[in-house]
């Protein structure tokens, strides 16, 4: 059941920080809340003596997705429906429109905001690998500062984050791409619709003459957070692609993600599956590229 | 027989579909009361103990009023049950599965109730839990209910033929052993009555989310001590039922009850969905062990069938449910030597009752499988080995029933499902492409780290991932409850002097949209618009018990009731008319379009709300009951044997689908329905049967299952048990082949189960087409597919993914 608390909508960013600085209560911020009110149903030990509730969606500034130089500040309360209807993110990031279209349901897509995604760093996340591999840098702000960090940096372990008590995430930072990357966003789950990803993979990739020159992979749900696989990018960068090395460097993310996470109930079935499917959309994506 | 309908057959919107889809329509949690209090249930975190004693002292002393009820309250029978009373209204003694309630708290703040209900301490004693029901039998098998001195709920057998010879004379035999898992029934709307007592010596009202008023009436009435006439049961709208409403409500509608009466003030009974998923009863998981003897030529000689069903914690239907399988587990096949046996055991996993295809969808997935098994080996096609095999006219049951007085046209069911799909040049050229083998087949149970990683040569080319297939599945299935139990419905129509026409049949609407094919079938013999149809709520005190709502019988049964009742004010009209006109009795009179006129001189001619004013000033009674017994039908307990079913129907599905071998994933592409539901009423109505029925059988096919782990429940809600939504499935194409009969209206007969009991089948054939392997366990889910088995959190002791 939902518990009693206070529920504050904030007009503007600096009310809702000063709402947050204030000492000795527990207070916390909601924006879709698609994580936090199926988290009071099953009681999940997050979000219990919650004294406060400041809820963040009428603020303007936090909704806006634009273009500042070569950059694009996608605000933390944009929904994923609005992620899937935006021009700026089709047209540099569609990776990102690829995942968002993935993402739970209509109405969930209508209420889950990216920014939630991040803080709430599930496992199973799916915006964080195509945010990942696009070098995303998150903006934090408090009352007393305001700063960016990287998203990488940002995720520290599942559901935890850097994010202190008195700060709000207000912006997702993207650095526009050269044109010259292609790359793929794979997510399985056990049914297309309303799907909670088992596996999710991002792969943006410059080749040049048949020649890596620029690999960048993060993957969702087979580790335990979203986590760029830094490792497995060295080793396959200056290679000539073939289907040879797409082999190699498949094998590779499956050893990899089975020193992380060791073998597990579920090993005998992702395992496999995630080199078949990485495989796969490596092939995938040169085929597009020819 | 040819005949012009007016509206017979043609597509009609639903009478509820403005109201609901406006959301006016009001569901048993839309009704509020003055002075209404909740009930909320007390639990043991066990799944088979021994209750030493409950301690309330928490629960004194509290600023709020709260009302305990336990067993000690129960005036009348302290347990019920529709066939076999073993399910106490609270348990006392003993708790045999986790979904047990020994307590109820009543108040008038839900959210605190739920709080208190686990300060409630009850002192218990474990005993060994019984979760596999192949040991349910066994010398030292803990017994659930330790009065009837075994775990055997019940034991259908049926021997036709010699079985031993029939083996003997065969060419070959094949043995295979297929199950299936415990389903839940998914409805929308979670359980909810309220119980409100009547002022004076009135007795009580209960309304609620209830599928058969007359089974909860009696239920009640029994927990009461109170006759069946002082217990009113109303239904409120239904979110959906699928047979899940009928025991589960009983037993809540007996608890709600009791607290009304001694609290004197309506008691609401609303569940969560875990409280719904972990309490509610479940379709039977079935183990199936079938051999089969067959010939060169194609032809079955013998077929013994072993088939055990997991009845969980209480008997509730199983004794039917097993009794449909005993009658159809051969499929729609005429063989010689049937050996039978199926038994219903207790367990301590959650109850099993019915649902939707009760006891059939089990036996179709493992025969249907065989008999493409079968095909396969004598290098023949699906449809050819059942165009050997398959029912026609005058063909013997396994139960030793000739088929006759209906259209038996299972084979030209199955020749428009293969014509209409191709199907035949397109299964040939699938199995002749698919000759990959699924690489990860040969990773063990305890796999060691080194097989999880691919060697080079088992990486598949993502030209050759996604692999098509086309499947068959066919049965015939009996109509209404046979020699279940006493089969007959009421209906009662009211004519109003200005036309206008008050109907309600004695049986309910679960949300399958019988009242618009009763408002049909009325409009069509009095010749008015449906619209001119009121159609009244269902209340147990002002309609004959007409049984259940249950067995696809809806049509068949209370159809032909309404049809009966509207029959009769229209031959009264009639005489009216003859006197009137002066014109011969039995010479045609048409009703249409509103109007009455006579067929040979259309000058006679009387619109039917004069005619109703008319009628009504000579004092003509204008309201009738229409009474429709089933025809008689027979079963012999011990070789059985007898004509089970008065008529059957027949259906054939074509399920297309692609599987992706890297995977496991099938993507259901298109699924050909071909059904004779007999004469079809509503055609929208009869097409959204089938649209249901495939997407609910595609489900049960490869994603629904309830895990349970020592009698525990685990999917308690729908982010892990998966239903599939409207992305799975692609087009759904229904084809009604309307076979004539004798019973039902005008034949109409029945559709509703016949539509999901077809389809798993369907999809394992497809499957097996698709990737040249078959398999044998329900739900065919991804780690089914790349591993041939499934993969439980408890496996391997770590993570949780």
């Amino acid at each position: 059941m939902i518990p009693a608390f206070d529920f504050v909508q904030a007009k503007t960013l600096n009310a809702a920080l000063k709402l947050l600085s204030g000492k000795g209560k527990n207070v916390k911020v909601i924006a879709g809340g698609t994580d936090i009110i199926p988290g009071f149903q099953i009681e999940s030990r997050r979000f219990q003596n919650i004294d406060r509730l400041i809820d963040i969606n009428s603020i303007k500034e936090l909704k806006s997705i634009e273009k500042k130089g070569s950059n694009i500040l996608i605000g933390a309360t944009a929904t994923f429906a609005e992620l899937v209807d935006n021009p700026l993110i089709n047209k540099y990031f569609p990776l990102l429109s690829k995942t968002a279209i993935t993402i739970g349901s209509v109405q969930i897509r209508n209420r889950a905001t990216i920014g939630g995604n991040l803080i709430n760093n599930a496992p199973c996340a799916d915006a964080v690998p195509p945010l990942l591999v696009y070098n995303a840098k998150i903006r934090l702000q408090s009352a007393k500062r305001t700063h960016e960090i990287s998203l990488q940096k940002f995720l520290l372990k599942p559901y935890k984050t850097a994010l202190k008590p008195d700060e709000i995430l207000t912006k997702i930072i993207l650095p526009i791409l050269p044109e010259d990357y292609r790359g793929d966003f794979y997510k399985l789950g056990r049914r297309t619709g309303v799907a909670i990803s088992r596996i999710t993979l991002a792969v943006l990739v410059k080749i040049v003459d048949s020649v890596v020159k620029d690999i960048r992979i993060a993957s969702g749900a087979i580790t335990p957070i979203g986590i760029r696989l830094i490792d497995l990018e060295k080793s396959a960068i200056g290679k000539t692609i073939s289907s040879e090395f797409f082999k190699d460097l498949s094998i590779k993310l499956g050893k990899y993600v089975l020193e992380i996470t060791g073998l597990r109930w579920s090993s005998s079935y992702k395992l496999p599956v995630v080199q078949q499917m990485f495989y796969s959309r490596l092939s995938g994506i040169v085929k597009g590229m020819s | 027989m040819k005949q012009n309908f007016s509206i017979v057959g043609k597509p009609v919107i639903r009478e509820d579909g403005y109201e609901k889809v406006t959301g006016q329509a009001k569901f048993a949690d839309d009704y509020k009361f003055l002075n209404q209090l909740y009930g909320v249930m007390v639990r043991v975190p066990a799944a088979h103990a021994l209750i030493k004693s409950i301690d309330y002292s928490a629960l004194k002393n509290l600023q709020s009023k709260i009302f305990i009820f336990d067993s000690n309250d129960v005036p009348g029978e302290k347990k019920i049950g529709l066939i076999k009373r073993d399910q106490p209204v609270f348990c006392y003694d003993k708790i045999v599965t986790p979904g047990d309630v020994v307590a109820m708290l009543v108040g008038e703040d839900e959210d605190e109730l739920r709080l208190l209900a686990r300060k409630v301490k009850i002192e218990f004693e474990q005993l060994p839990v019984l979760s596999d029901p192949t040991k349910a039998l066994d010398k030292n098998a803990p017994l659930i209910h330790p009065e009837f001195g075994t775990n055997l709920i019940v034991h259908y057998p049926l021997r036709k033929g010699d079985i031993e010879k029939g083996f003997a004379k065969s060419e070959s035999i094949l043995e295979e052993t297929y199950t299936t898992p415990h389903v839940e029934h998914a409805y929308l709307e979670p359980e909810c009555v309220t119980a409100i007592p009547l002022e004076g010596n009135k007795g009580i009202r209960i309304l609620g989310s209830i599928q058969n008023p007359f089974s909860a009436r009696k239920m009640v009435a029994l927990a009461l001590n109170w006759p069946l006439t002082k217990v009113r049961i109303e239904q409120a709208e239904l979110g959906g039922s699928f047979g899940g409403k009928d025991d589960i409500m009983c037993v809540l509608s007996a608890r709600a009850a009791i607290a009304a009466l001694k609290t004197n003030r309506p008691v609401k009974i609303k569940y969560t969905r875990e409280e719904s998923i972990l309490e509610s009863y479940k379709r039977h998981p079935y183990i199936m062990h079938y051999k089969v003897g067959y010939n060169r030529d194609g032809k079955i000689k013998a077929m013994k069938i072993d088939i055990l069903a997991d009845g969980g914690a209480y008997a509730s239907m199983t004794p039917y449910v097993t009794w449909r399988t005993v009658v159809q587990a051969t499929g729609p096949y005429e063989i010689e030597n049937v050996w039978t046996d199926v038994r219903g055991v207790y367990t301590n996993n959650p109850y099993t009752g019915a649902m939707r295809g009760f006891g059939s969808p089990q036996p179709i997935f493992a025969q249907e499988s065989i008999m493409d098994e079968i095909a396969i080996r004598l290098e023949m096609t699906p449809d050819e080995i059942r165009g050997i095999n398959g029912y026609h006219a005058g063909s013997i049951t396994a139960s030793g029933q000739k088929l006759e007085k209906h259209d038996v046209n299972l084979l030209s069911v199955i020749g428009t499902a293969v014509d209409k799909t191709n199907f035949r040049s397109r299964w040939i050229e699938n199995k002749n492409k698919n000759i990959i083998k699924i690489p990860t087949h040969k990773i063990k149970n305890k796999p060691s780290i080194s097989s999880l990683i691919l060697k080079k040569d088992e990486f598949i080319e993502p030209s050759n991932l996604l692999r098509k297939g086309i499947g068959l599945a066919a049965s015939f299935r009996g109509c209404s409850l046979g020699a279940e139990g006493i089969d007959a419905a009421a209906s009662y129509i009211s004519v109003q002097p200005d036309g206008s026409v008050y109907l309600l049949c004695g049986l309910a609407e679960n949300g399958q949209g019988m009242r618009t094919t009763y408002c049909i079938i009325a409009s069509e013999v009095l010749g008015i618009s449906p619209e001119n149809i009121f159609y009244l709520e269902h209340e147990t005190k002002i309609i004959p018990d007409s049984g259940p709502t249950v067995a696809s019988r809806s049509t068949i049964m209370g159809g032909a009731s309404v049809k009966i009742a509207a029959e009769t004010i229209r031959e009264r009209l009639e005489n009216l008319l003859y006197l009137k006109w002066n014109i011969p009795p039995h010479e045609n009179l048409i009703f249409k379009n509103n109007f009455v006129y006579s067929e040979s001189d259309s000058q006679k001619k009387i619109s039917f709300p004069e005619l109703c004013s008319l009628a009504y000033g000579q004092a003509i009674n204008l309201a009738a009951l229409g009474w429709y017994p089933g025809p008689k039908v027979h079963w012999d307990e011990v070789h059985g044997q007898g004509p089970a079913y008065f008529t059957y129907v027949y259906g054939c599905q074509v399920a297309e689908v692609t599987v992706n071998i890297g995977t496991g994933e099938v993507y259901v592409d298109k699924v050909t329905a071909v059904h004779d539901p007999g004469r079809v009423i509503n055609l929208l109505g009869a097409q959204g049967q089938v649209y249901g029925g495939v997407t609910q059988g595609a489900g049960y096919a490869l994603w629904e299952e309830v895990d349970k782990h020592e009698g525990f429940v685990r999917e308690l809600n729908f982010d892990q048990y998966l239903i599939p939504t409207s992305k799975e499935i692609g087009e759904i194409v229904p084809i009604f082949l309307e076979g004539e009969d004798i019973y039902g209206p005008w034949g109409g007969k029945s559709l509703g189960e016949p539509t999901l009991e077809l389809t798993a089948a369907a999809i394992n054939n497809a499957i097996r087409n698709a990737v040249g392997e078959r398999f044998y366990n329900l739900p065919i889910n991804l780690e089914e597919v790349l591993l041939k088995r499934k993969l439980r959190p408890e496996d391997l002791t770590r993570g949780s993914s």
